[in-house]
């Protein structure tokens, strides 16, 4: 009886949160009919945003994977001195609100911030261009990337690094060769993350890079643009990015790349984050 | 031992549960008090929310500090309240965004109830040599300006097409979705130039030099609130409008760098 009902409370308690998250998404795709959110999706506002999105959110992309991998091949494979408190700035900008990173940005890379001053002197400045953008982009989404690489490198059997070894392939060939297959799931895994974030970013962006249609207005920008002109738009942008998200995922499981009993295991990043 | 420690959570737990119940009382006291304080005083008004125009965020406070406030362009608090927010009584920094309220009946007549006037700044390093709005047409100048949806941005548009000068737009670099950000933006130096209002300037002095735009070339800059048709306390927001336009509440407008009314419309 006490197990019924306990099993009662847990279908109740479900459906609640279920309902509570399905319940927004729903609301987007029903507000107006899908016809009208289709014609928006052809305007130009949409295209622009869409356009700038993808651009600095792959370019952003690629320097997380050309820069994270190393970072997470290291901080996974060797113990030294300062290597949690390594970890744990890889971590921080993952639980950083956006605005504060949106100062930090601006603080360092600004006209007048601490690498930014150097670099406007040269000739160079960053705010409110598309490369502010990607690096803000880069900066939000990087620690997805790297904290999952971290994971996946971390479940790698040693034995079989040593073996590759011992067989006599060198450490590069052992990274591409034996590495690097064995952990693509989980490489996967933290890029697709690492992409949905980027596409999603807003805060450090606005603050950061302004907002411009064609050169820093991104997905996320245009719909805050649009909220107070036309709601209809910032419909369509925002059904854009659900379903964008959502063939992430899916096309993540289907590829049966995606181990979430293994790759997000609480216990697994709190070891990893304090070891 | 088992017992011993299971004992010792029981203990815990009663000290953090009185010590919970200590905080939320001291809480219940200090709002209860607050509230009495806001009955005895005649100049507050508590218990309605005002959705004002950005521009708006230094001076309503100073003459009513009772309402809770909620700034931002005037398109984006229009836009929320039409999406049902639960706004008392909306200031907007124009007239145009009240009267299609009004036309929607969203709001209540809307009245007007103080003017300003659209200045440029620029950073006090002024790193791109900007001496005369002329100036801004300069190649690679990085010029601020709000979104046309928000009024200080269509405001901008005007003066920049009243003086022939659309060719500057091409050196927008953002489009802010309120004046305070155009202003911070230029205040931090990250900008070259930008529109705000002569009030906002004044909010950060020492930051930025304010440029004038000639009298010929300003447009009407009228701003004005309304009592939001939804509001559950329209007797209070009906108080609060009155206490703006009151004679006390329109120093406060004078002090802060805001027009007075012409006089043939104030009773409009």
């Amino acid at each position: 009886m006490r197990k019924a009902l306990l099993a009662l409370l847990y279908f109740l308690a479900a459906v609640v949160a279920l309902a509570f998250l399905a319940l927004p998404i729903v609301a987007i795709f029903v507000h107006v009919p899908p016809g009208r959110l289709i014609d928006q999706l052809s305007n130009p506002v949409v295209t622009d945003a869409l356009i700038v999105s993808f651009k600095t959110t792959l370019i952003a992309q690629a320097f997380i994977l050309l820069f994270g991998t190393p970072t997470a091949y290291l901080l996974a494979s060797r113990r030294f001195p300062g290597r949690s408190l390594c970890v744990t700035l890889v971590e921080l900008p993952l639980v950083l609100p956006p605005a504060v990173a949106g100062i930090g940005l601006l603080a360092a890379f600004g006209r007048f911030g601490l690498l930014g001053s150097s670099l406007s002197a040269a000739g160079i400045t960053i705010p409110f261009t598309q490369t502010a953008v990607t690096i803000a982009v880069a900066f939000v989404a990087s620690p997805l990337y790297i904290r999952q690489a971290i994971a996946a490198f971390e479940t790698i059997d040693p034995n079989l690094v040593a073996a590759s070894r011992t067989l006599g392939a060198g450490p590069a060939r052992t990274f591409f060769r034996v590495i690097l297959p064995l952990s693509r799931g989980g490489l996967a895994a933290g890029e697709a993350l690492a992409f949905a974030r980027g596409l999603g970013e807003f805060g450090a962006t606005i603050m950061f890079a302004g907002s411009l249609q064609k050169v820093t207005q991104t997905l996320p920008l245009a719909i805050y643009a649009e909220f107070e002109v036309n709601f209809d738009v910032t419909l369509a942008i925002s059904a854009l990015l659900v379903l964008i998200s959502a063939a992430v995922l899916i096309s993540l499981k289907l590829t049966s790349l995606w181990q979430p009993s293994e790759q997000i295991s609480s216990s697994r990043f709190a070891r990893l984050s304090w070891s | 031992m088992e017992l011993a420690s299971q004992h010792r959570i029981a203990r815990r737990r009663a000290t953090v549960l009185a010590a919970l119940c200590a905080s939320l009382c001291s809480l219940l006291a200090a709002t209860g008090a607050a509230a009495r304080t806001g009955e005895h005083s005649s100049t507050r008004v508590t218990g309605i929310t005002v959705y004002a125009a950005a521009s708006l965020t230094d001076v309503f406070p100073k003459i009513d500090s009772g309402p809770k406030y909620s700034f931002g362009a005037s398109s984006t608090l229009a836009a929320q309240i039409t999406q049902g927010a639960p706004a008392d009584v909306f200031a907007s920094a124009n007239t145009t965004i009240p009267a299609q309220l009004f036309a929607k009946q969203l709001v209540q007549r809307p009245v007007v109830f103080t003017r300003n006037r659209l200045v440029f700044v620029v950073p006090t390093s002024n790193p791109a040599g900007i001496h005369s709005v002329y100036d801004l047409k300069k190649a690679g100048v990085k010029l601020v300006i709000a979104a046309p949806a928000v009024p200080v941005g269509s405001y901008t548009l005007q003066v920049l097409k009243q003086m022939g000068l659309t060719s500057v737009l091409a050196n927008v670099v953002s489009r802010e979705s309120d004046v305070r950000s155009v202003l911070s933006k230029v205040a931090l130096g990250e900008a070259d130039a930008g529109f705000v209002y002569s009030t906002d300037a004044r909010t950060v002095p020492g930051k930025v030099r304010v440029f004038k735009i000639p009298a010929w070339a300003q447009p009407k800059l009228t701003y004005a609130l309304a009592v939001v048709s939804a509001s559950g306390n329209k007797a209070a927001a009906q108080r609060f409008i009155r206490e703006v336009l009151s004679k006390a509440g329109q120093k406060k407008m004078l002090a802060a760098g805001f027009l007075a009314l012409p006089k043939a419309k104030s009773k409009r």
